[in-house]
């Protein structure tokens, strides 16, 4: 069928580091094209090592990973690698040139493009995500959020279909983690990429269409961030806490003070409980 | 007190004529038995702060007081050992602090070293473990093979078995799953509460810490550019928002509603708990108002 292509199609992956202690059993999931879908579970529920396999960085001990049709294999890699980007936790370990521009252009001359296309793809990405006027400075001049937008600037210029995001926004502070949501927001939005967003951040597993649900190596739970939140049995198996929001429209709810429904919900008083205060 | 600092300054390049301070001209007390953290953007100079609490780096200039031990630009470096078995310090990055191959080895280190016997220390070590939230199962394990949040409690606990005095963390919640670091927070008020123990803390998710803190520090540029309680800080949101902090929902929350009814010089609520019990008490007496009115 058109318009339903798979980006992943896992089946019966398992893995361990150490054989007594297996990481992932038999997860088989399947992941559309041009979707958002955020992987979620506690500390030690094999999020980050799901992730380095769908990124190619592991390699199965059983079953198959299968990658825009083709099954990810030792002799396939270097086809399906180019398609896949990642983008790690720390902005530190990600830098590799002495100025931004020579960054974005470290992946580019890894795939031998000639130099006019790279200087237009940097300026084109560096556009994109409004650090042009960043390209001549060194990393250390740089705030942690600015790291993480040139580290997705980089990713991007690559032209990959695929982006795994590994805690990207873990380490950020509250404001750089603003920016690179609105980043992500926009990327969806763009409809060219399949992301796979590992988190534990609740107003980027909102943001997203789909959320699978790790415990103890295998999926739990295959949900839209909606049920997820609604599901206080569930929010504790993977050890997350809802948004302030929601967690206040709840507390409300039981107190007997329905909240009339308002789409525009978030951090502004005025969006959630308009109706509720602001008519009065 | 246990903690002050008279006008430091601290530069990674003081001897450089273009010196660029990280730390400008910072005046604080810290009490024993307090809760403290710090918040500010990333390179506002606040881990840059911690590493002077326990003789990591000197000031450039300015004196820094911890305990008896005082630590003056220019004067000879103070003999750091006992202060580094009271001030304990959890670092950014946890997989930099483990270097055992088991979990067990990495926790004994520290009470080897500061002189407890091996039976002693691995009672230390367990008990520690057990305070993070991890089973004894934890100790046999190579802290490599662990997630990186088990990783990070295995980091704090190290720490933790040296039964420190203070006890510094930067940015310990990061890479943790949020109910480890709800729970992490509510271990180090109880260590505040049972033991005494002065907690300092560096924290980008500021609503986690909010219940539990007794003073906020913000910086911004290397200068303290606040310092007091949350309800304090939260009457300072906009100065503080202008300057370029991002201030968590429940404290735009407060203040919006706050403003809106008139409850501006009120204790702040600012858990979903005590806020919603306030909002309820407003409804009511909105209801019986306009009832009574028309």
């Amino acid at each position: 069928m058109e318009g339903t292509k798979l980006a992943y199609d896992l089946q019966q992956v398992s893995f361990a580091y150490e054989p007594e202690h297996p990481v992932l059993s038999d997860v088989t999931l399947s992941i559309t094209s041009g979707s958002w879908v955020s992987l979620v579970g506690a500390n030690g529920s094999g999020k980050s090592t799901l992730a380095k396999l769908l990124g190619g960085l592991l390699a199965v001990n059983a079953g198959k990973i299968i990658v825009e049709g083709t099954p990810l294999l030792r002799e396939t890699a270097s086809l399906i690698m180019p398609r896949i980007g990642m983008v790690f936790q720390n902005p530190d370990n990600q830098f590799i040139g002495a100025t931004v521009e020579e960054d974005i252009a470290f992946g580019l001359e890894g795939q031998c493009l000639p130099r006019v296309e790279m200087v237009s793809r940097v300026q084109q990405y560096a556009e994109k995500l409004g650090i042009q006027h960043l390209l001549s400075k060194h990393p250390s001049e740089l705030s942690g959020g600015q790291k993480q937008r040139v580290a997705v600037a980089a990713i991007l210029a690559m032209e990959p279909a695929i982006i795994i995001f590994d805690e990207a926004s873990s380490m950020l502070d509250e404001q750089a983690r603003g920016e690179l949501l609105h980043i992500l927001r926009d990327m969806r939005s763009n409809g060219d990429y399949t992301m796979v967003s590992i988190t534990h951040d609740a107003e980027e597993i909102m943001a997203s269409d789909r959320v699978i649900v790790l415990r103890d190596g295998t999926v739990a739970a295959d949900v839209d961030p909606d049920t997820l939140f609604s599901d206080d049995a569930l929010l504790n198996s993977c050890r997350l806490i809802a948004p302030y929001h929601i967690r206040l429209i709840q507390e409300l709810e039981r107190r007997g003070i329905k909240v009339p429904p308002f789409p525009n919900a978030d951090k502004e008083v005025e969006g959630t409980l308009w109706p509720l205060l602001f008519n009065k | 007190m246990a903690i002050t600092f008279q006008q430091v300054s601290f530069a990674y390049d003081a001897k450089n004529l273009w010196r660029h301070g990280a730390l400008e001209d910072i005046d604080l007390k810290i009490n024993e038995g307090e809760f403290v953290a710090i918040a500010g953007a990333s390179g506002s100079g606040k881990s840059t702060l911690l590493q002077h609490l326990n003789g990591i780096l000197m000031p450039t200039t300015g004196k820094v007081q911890v305990f008896d031990v005082i630590m003056s630009a220019g004067e000879k470096t103070p003999k750091l050992t006992e202060l580094r078995r009271r001030v304990g310090l959890v670092f950014q990055f946890p997989e930099h602090q483990l270097f055992e191959d088991t979990v067990e080895k990495d926790l004994c280190f520290g009470p080897l070293n500061f002189g407890s016997s091996k039976v002693e220390a691995k009672e230390q070590a367990s008990k520690a473990l057990s305070m993070v939230g991890l089973d004894d199962s934890f100790l046999e394990r190579n802290p490599f093979h662990l997630s990186g949040g088990q990783m990070r409690k295995v980091a704090i606990a190290t720490v933790l078995a040296m039964d420190p005095d203070v006890i510094v963390l930067d940015e310990p919640t990061a890479t943790l799953d949020p109910q480890s670091r709800a729970e992490l927070a509510e271990l180090l008020y109880r260590l505040r509460r049972d033991q005494g123990k002065t907690v300092i803390v560096v924290t980008h998710r500021m609503e986690e810490m909010l219940p539990y803190v007794d003073q906020w520090i913000v910086m911004q540029d290397g200068r303290k550019t606040f310092q007091g309680s949350a309800a304090e800080l939260t009457r300072e949101a906009l100065k503080l928002e202008a300057s370029g902090l991002a201030l968590p929902s429940c404290i735009s929350y407060w203040n919006q509603i706050a403003t809106r009814f008139g409850l501006e010089m009120e204790e702040p609520c600012l858990t979903v708990e005590a806020l919603a019990e306030r909002l309820e008490r407003v409804l009511q007496v909105h209801d019986t108002a306009e009832g009574g009115g028309g």
